[in-house]
This record gives structure tokens, C-alpha cells and sequence, in this order.
């Protein structure tokens, strides 16, 4: 038995080296490796071998298997690469130039990726990201922030209503801002809360290069015991250094929301695009919690303070990645979507 | 606001030698800067061909006051150390009672708080002087004539809108204030002709209606060349509504943009008496005496109380309680500080009437002291959030979609009416804006599946075919009510994919899902596939996805008719799962078993049965036998063709055996592979395939 499987092995191997191409090599792996080959015949007569030889003899016979193997996948891969075998054959030649085959991958739309790309930072400050209606009522866009009835803000032209305001009480209405969902969370949360949440909102812009009737913003609110304008400041701060980079600046300019007091819009001194010289940029609106709002929520101001600050993710999308007109970013073109 | 540096000069002094405050005039700049920094941005600035400057200021609703040369100047006064001067003139009247020349009713207090009537007669209507034409053209006014100039100069110097009317055309000689009848006319100044409502309100004569109230003056009583004598209004309204009067005419005036934002009854008197002293001054004249006076008497100073303490807490400062009762009156508040509570009593002047709260006044300690001087910290204190599942398992459908080849989209929530009836779920109602906000498409949609459709055909129209076809997926909201008006909005995944045919869109669909499936909750969903074939007419049909025994969404496979109105070409299918439902089932929470230690033995069995044989009952006969060993039954694929014969199909399928204690032999699965063949064929009358 011993002998037999050396000559297998041996003609094997010399058997080998005649095959010259992959047709005269498929043939040689049938004789050896098929399923009528003489291994598996080797294999048959295996049963009849007295039992104190079978270890030596099945050691042998998985050697031999191995080296055969061993010495098929080399001769393949000598045919394979071409040239340089014994016998030049019209088998296939290996271009190393050909160009990689594409993984067909799909792509996540700027807007979610800036928008993760903010939760993150903000996470990293114990924001948590929460979500909230789209379609809301005025009681929740206007009335618990602090925008009275005849606010110009209010103003049928300037919203999209589903119901009549005029006719309605608590018309529906879609968002026009995610100032929102500080006043759901702060209805359904006890204090302490940290919060950021992104989302869509809308007003009835006229459409240009810069505005849509659609868009996204980003709201923070931070409520606490002895939360301080400062502490404001230095998250937006904090924000600006992880999202742009360390020279970033950050300034506050007094400004007017009803839902905040004292009210500022941030501004940040950024290069939007890497390499561009650093300028002020008007990114949002922040302030401390406005009392008002506090009470609507019923939420003590004398125990808690907070802080609140919300901008826009299209303007930052579109300085960040150079795109020009904010149409492209809902016409969902692949061409445009492959290239951000 | 457009505001004239040279002007906002006119009342400001410069620091007197010695004192710390600045020498000389503000510089444009200067003003550009303090303006910006005290919270009222230059939306542009325009150099004028006389040196003067005039700067667009953009001025919050809350701040009235600022839309006048007089705020502004208060404001870089406040901020730069500089002295205001209030304009203090003092008319001389000529002793004649004004009552003999005229009289006042007003029928309407609650929205007329005060209105003041003074008479000068015998003015000589001309020309403006130089400097009073230059300084209405440095904001862009342009010059009519010298009284109507001079109500215009007080409007932009002090901020109080005022109406000079021609005493001589008022009917009855008086000014009445009352609503509008219904359907009443008035020729207003702007030359229009308005129909009014019986909730505006007018100052009329004994017969008509001569101006409506703080919004435009009318024509027939306008002052022109011919006038002599004059009846001069400085008065206020309720800003509601002198909004919804100007709102619904459109008339926008500086006299309505300013009453909308609150006109102190109080700083009438000022006002009333620089408008009479510069008419005296520029057109002569001679005014009577007294003031015809209707409305409410004037309040008492507010007062509000500061904590210095709650201010130093909520700004995060230590500046001295001394240091804000200086800022507090720089801005003309006068702030008293009660030492043992260390609280500041501040009345308010007349001009704030936005101040009413302390935390009101803590703004404007804040806003005075530089929120530049608001300190940053380099560190932030962090309480430490658990990871948000919500967050982990979008990102992990996300990524497993994008892997997949499918580009996120971002579409619009409104789209047709008809549209939105196609994609309404039962028993629902469609919900939509004014048709006037989103002309064509108010309807919000209750379905992501027509944005994505509307997608696909923007890139069909863009010649894109991307390999194995276009892949799109959102997570986007749908919006309808119920039939008793509750609003539903949900959160969804919406899928859409190409396919050379349903059936492989179907099954390319389900893998899909399968794989969120197990990505996000290890475990694969349930699909409701329901028996029998796909009627020729193609309608609209739905295969039910579940998971852990909860519906949460669909396999779409879309009408033609469908597919014709959005100008599809080639075959669509698309999913929608409810997001919510869907994550409620992260994280996976696998249980690892032993990998086999010994070989499976696998067999593919070929059957050709009836056309109409699904997977599903083949694979159902399989499981039913259950023969000991099996493994894992799986679908290979089905071949239609000559061989297979006509309306039958051959389905090829996998069967694992495996033993977990020994390896199998063939001899073993023999009979079991049989039993499985014999079972097909007694079920779904299945002839194995030669």
C-alpha cells in the first residue's frame, strides 16, 4: 500500500509538469482528484489495510493528498502566469493595468452626515439627540415659547398652517423652527436635560439659490441648576474648536427671541472649507431660557436656568462642501449625491 | 432703520475735556461697530456725497425705541461714554385756547391710548430748509414740503409717527377716532382707494374718515401750498391693531412699522412739543394754546427690582452691583440700589417699554457690559449619557444600506393631492397646507414611496443607470389624520429599488430587509406573503413585513398605472417600514452556539411542479416531514424551460444534514433525502427531475 501511494505521487508530480495548459491540467486533477481518481481509489483500499498499519498508512495517505495538492496549485499558478512555463500556451495573460472593480456603494446624503457630524460633537458634551413632530400645533411652535398671539412671526403668510388659525383653536401647523421640541421635552422630562435635536422645518421662502421652504435646523437646550450665560458661551465655544478646528473663535451679539433672555446671535470665526482664511461667520441664534418659557413648561426658573441655541444645517453643509445652490441638495441627483 | 451718522452727531455731545468719555464726533465706524456689539447689526452702509454716512441698522421687534435717530444715539451714548442731548424745545403759544379752533373725540380708549391734537394757525407752507432736505434725503426720504417735513423729521428724530392735517377741510372742524363703518372709503395719501372693515380704525371728521388710524393719513385733508392752518396729531395706537389694518391693506408706512412696535403714551408731550417749536421755526405761525387731549391718564413710571445676585448667576459674572446701576443708567433707567437685599429698584423710562422683568434688565446689564466680556471656559462639566440606541441603530441601517448600494435621499414632505390619495393608508385623510404657501403640491405626503419615485425619475430623465440599477432610501416622515381628525405622523424607512423583473425585486427587496433585519435586531422579518400569482393588470400590492410579531411596514409592487404617472421606466418595487417599530429592536442580542465540529453532508434536489407551487409550500412539505438530520432546507432557484414543460417550473433546493456528535455518511442521509422527495410528492404533486 505504501509503495502504491508513492507511485502516485511520484507519477503524479511528473504528470504535472507535462501539463502544459489548464485543459491538459483540469485533465490530470480528474485522473488524481476526481471522483473515480486515484486517490479516492487509493482511498477505497484503505478500509482493507490491517489494522496496525493504518496509522502509518493514513499518514502517508493524507501527505501524499497535500503534496499533490501542493504541486497542482503551483504548476496552476506557473500556467496562470503565463510566460514564463515551459510550454507558451494561448491561456489568458495578467494585466496588472486593468482598473479595480467598484463595490457598487451607495452614499448617505450630506444633510445626515452633517447632522451626525454635530450630534457627535454635541454628544461628546452630554448632548443627547431627540427628535420631535413635524407637523405641530401653535401651541408648541409659538404659544409656549413666548410669541403672542398678534407676533408678526405668527403670521399666516409667513407659516405653513393645515388648519385655519383664524378659525382653529390650537391650529396644526408644520414647524417652523425645532425650538419645538425643547418645549415637548421639557413637557415630558423632568430637569436636568441636555438635548440637542436636529430636524426638518418650514417656511414658505421663496426659492432661490440660498432659501427653501424646507430646510434643517439644529436646537440645543441645556437645563440645570445654576446654568449660566457663560456656560453658553463655552459650549458654543467647545463646539466650534472640536467641529472647525482649534483657531476658531466665538462672539455673541445681542439680539431678539421671544423664547430667550438675554438673546444673541453666535457668530464663529471659521475656514469652512480647509485652507480658506478663517471670517466671521452669522451662524444662529442662542440665549438663556426666556422665565416664560419655564412657566408654560411648568418648570420652576427660580430653581433651574438653561441655555438654548439653534442654526441651520444647510448653510453649514453647503459653505463646508463648496455647493452653490441649495436646490441641489432636495433634487437628489446620484451624480450630485456620488460627489459630497 | 436707515439712521444719518451726521444726524445721530446732532444729538450727541462729545466728552468734555478731561473726562474719560471720547472726543469728537462718531465716526462711522465707530458707529457701525457699537451699533453691531449693542445689538443692532448694519445691514449695509452707503457714503453720501456730502461726507455724511447712512447706515441700514437692523433693529429687533422689541426695540421700538431704536427706530428713531434719538435710540440709536442713546445707545452709542450708553456705550461710549458720550452725553445724549434730548432735543428740549418750548413753543410759544399765541394765548388763543385751542378748543376755539378745534375739537377731539375719542370713542375708542382701549386701542386709541392717547391722542393729542394742538392748532397752529396761519403757518406759510414752502419750501424746507437746506439742512432739513439733507437730512431727510441722507435717509432716504425726499422733501415735500416744510411742515410735512418737519412731522417727518420728528418721526426719525424721536421716533413718534405725528399727522398734520389741514384744520380748514375738516368737516365740523374735528378730529374723531372710531372704528370704520363697514365697506367705508378712504383716499388715502399713497393715492389708493381703500375699502374698509369695522375693525380698523379711522380719525374722521364730522363726516368721513381723514386718516386711518397710525397707518397713512388721507388725501382731502393733506397739507399743501394752499394750507394756512394746521391741526398737529401725536397720538398712539394698539399695535394689533394697526398691524392687522396695514397687513390686510398692505399699506406699509414708517408710522405703522412703528406703532406696531409701541409708541409710549407718555413720550407724546416731547414729541408734540418739537414738532409745534420746528413748524413755529420754519413755517411761522402761531399756536394756541393748549393741547386737545383724549385717552387714558398717564401712568406712573414702572418699576422692576433686579437681584444683582441673580444677575451675576444667570450671566456667569462677578461684575460689583455698582458697576450695573452705572449700565442701567446709561440707558436712562434709573437704578437704586437697595443695599442689605442688594437689589437694584429700577424705573423704567417711558421709551422701554420692553423692559418689565428682571430678567429684562439683567439683559440689558449684559448687553451693556459686552458679551465679549462674558467669560469661556476651556472645559465643559459632562454628566455621562448612556449610548442612544436610537441613534446606533439608524446609523447601523444606514451604513448596511449604503453597503448595499443605496443613496440616501432628502425630499421635500409636500406633494400633489393626487399623488397623496395614491399613497393613503385606509381609513386615513389626506392633510395639507394653504394652497397659496405651496402652489400645486400642498398636500403633505403620507408616504415617502412617491418622493422616492419622483427621485427616480429625476435621475431615469438624467440618463443615470447606475450598476444593477438605482438604489434609494430616506428617512422621512408621512403625515395624515385619522376619520376623527387625529393627526398621524409617522417616522419611516422608505426603500426603493430597480429590478429586471418583480420577482427578483421582490426577493432583492426581502434580502435587503433580511439583512436590516438582522443588523438591527438579529432576527429576520416576516413576510405575509399571501398565495397566488400577480393578476396581468398589475395593481397595487403589498406584502405585510413583521418582526418579533409586529407589523411594521411593507414590500410595495406598484400599479402600472403608478408607474405610468411618474414616467417609470423598467420594473420598481419599494418597501416601507415604520422606523420606530423598526429600531425597537436594537441591539441585537445574539447567543453564541459551538461552531459543527463535524461535516454536514448537503444535497440539491431538483423538482419541477405547477407553476402556481410556491416556495413557501415546498419548503413548508420539507419542514413538516422534518427529517432528523436536517439541517437547513434552502431555495436555490427555479429554471423555466422546454424541458421543464409548459406552465410548470423546476425549483432547486438545498438540503443540510448534519450529525452534531459524529461525521454522517451518505448511506445515512440516503433515506432521508427520500422521505423529503416522497413527501414533495404526495403534497405538491412534485416530480423530482431526472
Amino acid at each position: 500500500m505504501l509503495e502504491e501511494l508513492n507511485a502516485i505521487e511520484r507519477e503524479g508530480i511528473e504528470a504535472l509538469q507535462q501539463a502544459g495548459d489548464t485543459e491538459a491540467l483540469e485533465a490530470w486533477r480528474i485522473v488524481y482528484f476526481g471522483s473515480k481518481g486515484r486517490l479516492k481509489q487509493a482511498m477505497s483500499l484503505f478500509r482493507d489495510v490491517p489494522r496496525e498499519e493504518k496509522p502509518a498508512v493514513g499518514a502517508r495517505l493524507n501527505a501524499v493528498q497535500a503534496n499533490l495538492l501542493l504541486a497542482f496549485e503551483q504548476r496552476r499558478e506557473a500556467i496562470g502566469a503565463g510566460g514564463g512555463g515551459a510550454a507558451r500556451t494561448a491561456g489568458p495573460v495578467l494585466d496588472l493595468t486593468e482598473p479595480g472593480i467598484t463595490p457598487a456603494l451607495g452614499r448617505r446624503h450630506i444633510i445626515s452626515r452633517v447632522r451626525e457630524e454635530l450630534c457627535e460633537v454635541f454628544a461628546r458634551m452630554g448632548f443627547e439627540s431627540v427628535s420631535g413632530p413635524e407637523l405641530e400645533d401653535d401651541e408648541h411652535n409659538f404659544v409656549k415659547l413666548n410669541i403672542p398671539e398678534d407676533h408678526p412671526a405668527r403670521d399666516p403668510i409667513d407659516n405653513f398652517y393645515v388648519d385655519d388659525p383664524a378659525t382653529t383653536k390650537r391650529p396644526r401647523m408644520l414647524r417652523s423652527q425645532t425650538s419645538t421640541v425643547q418645549i415637548r421635552m421639557m413637557e415630558t422630562r423632568e430637569p436636568p436635560l441636555k438635548i440637542v435635536a436636529p430636524g426638518r422645518v418650514y417656511r414658505p421662502d421663496t426659492v432661490d439659490a440660498t432659501h427653501s421652504f424646507m430646510f434643517h435646523q439644529i436646537e440645543g437646550l441645556y437645563v440645570d441648576r445654576r446654568v449660566t450665560m457663560a456656560d453658553l458661551k463655552t459650549t458654543l465655544f467647545q463646539f466650534a474648536r472640536a467641529y472647525f478646528g482649534e483657531g476658531a473663535e466665538v462672539r455673541l451679539r445681542p439680539s431678539f427671541f421671544p423664547f430667550t433672555e438675554p438673546s444673541a446671535e453666535f457668530d464663529m470665526k471659521i475656514a469652512l472649507r480647509p485652507g480658506d482664511p478663517p471670517k466671521w461667520i452669522e451662524l444662529g441664534g442662542c440665549g438663556m431660557v426666556d422665565p416664560a418659557v419655564f412657566e408654560s413648561v411648568g418648570i420652576d426658573p427660580e430653581e433651574w436656568t438653561g441655555f438654548a441655541f439653534g442654526f441651520g444645517v444647510e448653510r453649514l453643509a453647503m459653505g463646508k462642501y463648496g455647493i452653490p445652490d441649495i436646490r441641489m441638495l432636495f433634487e437628489n441627483d446620484l451624480r450630485f449625491l456620488n460627489q459630497i | 432703520m436707515l439712521a444719518s451718522v451726521r444726524w445721530l452727531n446732532t444729538l450727541l455731545a462729545s466728552g468734555s475735556p478731561g473726562s474719560s468719555g471720547p472726543a469728537g464726533a462718531v465716526t462711522p465706524d465707530e458707529a457701525e461697530h457699537v451699533l453691531t456689539f449693542a445689538g443692532f447689526p448694519i445691514e449695509s452702509r452707503e457714503d453720501l456725497p456730502g461726507g455724511d454716512v447712512r447706515l441700514d441698522v437692523e433693529v429687533t421687534s422689541n426695540r421700538g425705541d431704536c427706530l428713531s435717530h434719538l435710540g440709536l444715539a442713546r445707545e452709542i451714548a450708553a456705550a461710549t461714554g458720550r452725553q445724549l442731548i434730548v432735543p428740549t424745545p418750548d413753543p410759544e403759544p399765541d394765548g388763543e385756547p385751542v378748543g376755539s379752533f378745534a375739537s377731539l373725540q375719542n370713542t375708542t380708549p382701549d386701542v386709541c391710548p392717547r391722542f393729542t391734537a394742538r392748532v397752529i394757525r396761519g403757518v406759510k407752507v414752502g419750501p424746507s430748509p437746506k439742512w432739513l432736505v439733507e437730512a431727510l434725503e441722507a435717509v432716504g426720504q425726499r422733501s415735500i414740503n416744510n411742515v410735512v417735513d418737519v412731522s417727518n423729521y420728528v418721526l426719525l428724530e424721536l421716533g413718534n409717527p405725528s399727522h398734520t392735517f389741514d384744520l380748514n377741510t375738516l368737516a365740523g372742524r374735528t378730529a374723531v377716532i372710531r372704528w370704520a363703518k363697514k365697506g367705508e372709503r378712504f383716499e388715502a395719501l399713497d393715492g389708493r382707494t381703500h375699502t374698509l372693515r369695522e375693525d380698523e380704525l379711522v380719525v374722521a371728521d364730522a363726516e368721513r374718515a381723514v386718516s386711518l388710524a397710525g397707518v397713512i393719513g388721507g388725501e382731502s385733508s393733506s397739507v399743501t401750498e394752499r394750507t394756512t392752518d394746521v391741526l398737529l396729531e401725536v397720538a398712539t395706537w394698539d399695535p394689533a391693531t394697526i398691524r392687522r389694518a396695514a397687513r390686510r391693506l398692505n399699506i406699509r408706512t414708517d408710522a405703522g412699522h412703528r406703532f406696531e412696535r409701541i409708541v409710549d403714551a407718555r413720550t407724546i408731550d416731547a414729541a408734540a412739543d418739537r414738532l409745534a417749536a420746528l413748524i413755529l421755526e420754519l413755517a411761522g405761525g402761531s399756536l394756541a394754546e393748549g393741547v386737545l387731549d383724549a385717552g387714558a391718564p398717564a401712568v406712573a413710571l414702572r418699576i422692576v427690582e433686579m437681584r444683582a445676585q441673580r444677575c451675576r448667576d444667570l450671566l456667569g459674572v462677578d461684575t460689583p452691583t455698582t458697576e450695573m446701576a452705572r449700565l442701567l443708567t446709561a440707558l436712562d433707567v434709573d437704578a437704586h440700589l437697595d443695599e442689605p437685599s442688594d437689589t437694584l429698584r429700577c424705573e423704567i423710562p417711558p421709551h422701554r417699554p420692553d423692559l418689565t422683568r428682571e430678567v429684562d434688565l439683567i439683559e440689558e446689564v449684559a448687553r451693556t457690559h459686552g458679551y465679549d466680556r462674558i467669560p469661556m471656559h476651556e472645559t465643559v462639566q459632562v454628566r455621562v449619557a448612556p449610548p442612544q440606541a436610537d441613534e446606533r441603530a439608524m446609523r447601523e441601517i444606514a451604513d448596511t444600506l449604503t453597503g448595499c448600494g443605496f443613496f440616501e435621499t432628502v425630499t421635500f414632505s409636500f406633494i400633489t393631492p393626487e399623488e397623496a390619495a395614491l399613497f393613503l393608508p385606509a381609513g386615513m385623510r389626506v392633510l395639507r397646507v394653504d394652497e397659496e404657501r405651496r402652489k400645486g403640491e400642498p398636500a403633505l405626503r403620507p408616504s415617502v414611496l412617491p418622493s422616492l419615485l419622483r427621485c427616480r425619475r429625476i435621475n431615469q430623465d438624467a440618463g443615470l443607470r447606475a450598476e444593477g440599477g438605482v438604489r434609494l432610501f430616506e428617512f422621512g416622515g408621512g403625515y395624515a389624520e385619522d376619520d376623527e381628525g387625529q393627526t398621524v405622523e409617522s417616522r419611516n424607512l422608505a426603500l426603493l429599488i430597480d429590478a429586471p423583473d418583480e420577482q427578483q425585486g421582490l426577493r432583492a427587496m426581502r434580502g435587503v430587509l433580511d439583512a436590516i433585519g438582522a443588523r438591527v435586531g438579529g432576527m429576520a422579518p416576516v413576510y405575509e406573503a399571501h398565495e397566488g400569482s400577480r393578476p396581468a393588470d398589475r395593481p397595487d400590492a403589498t406584502i405585510g413585513v413583521s418582526m418579533g410579531g409586529v407589523t411594521i411596514g411593507a414590500v410595495r409592487l406598484f400599479s402600472n398605472d403608478i408607474l405610468k404617472r411618474y414616467g417609470i421606466e423598467g420594473v420598481v418595487v419599494g418597501a416601507e417600514v415604520d422606523l420606530p417599530a423598526l429600531i425597537s429592536v436594537y441591539p441585537p442580542r445574539p447567543v453564541v452556539r459551538a461552531l459543527a465540529a463535524f461535516p454536514a453532508i448537503e444535497r440539491d434536489l431538483s423538482v419541477i411542479v405547477d407553476e402556481a407551487t410556491t416556495w413557501a409550500s415546498i419548503e413548508g412539505v420539507v419542514k413538516a416531514t422534518g427529517p432528523a438530520l436536517l439541517e437547513h432546507a434552502s431555495f436555490v432557484g427555479v429554471y423555466r424551460g422546454k424541458q421543464v414543460g409548459a406552465g410548470k417550473k423546476s425549483v432547486t433546493l438545498r438540503l443540510r444534514f448534519r450529525d452534531p456528535a459524529r461525521t454522517l455518511r451518505h448511506e445515512e442521509v440516503d433515506p432521508q433525502v427520500a422521505a423529503v422527495v416522497a413527501a414533495m410528492q404526495r403534497d405538491v404533486d412534485a416530480a423530482l427531475r431526472a
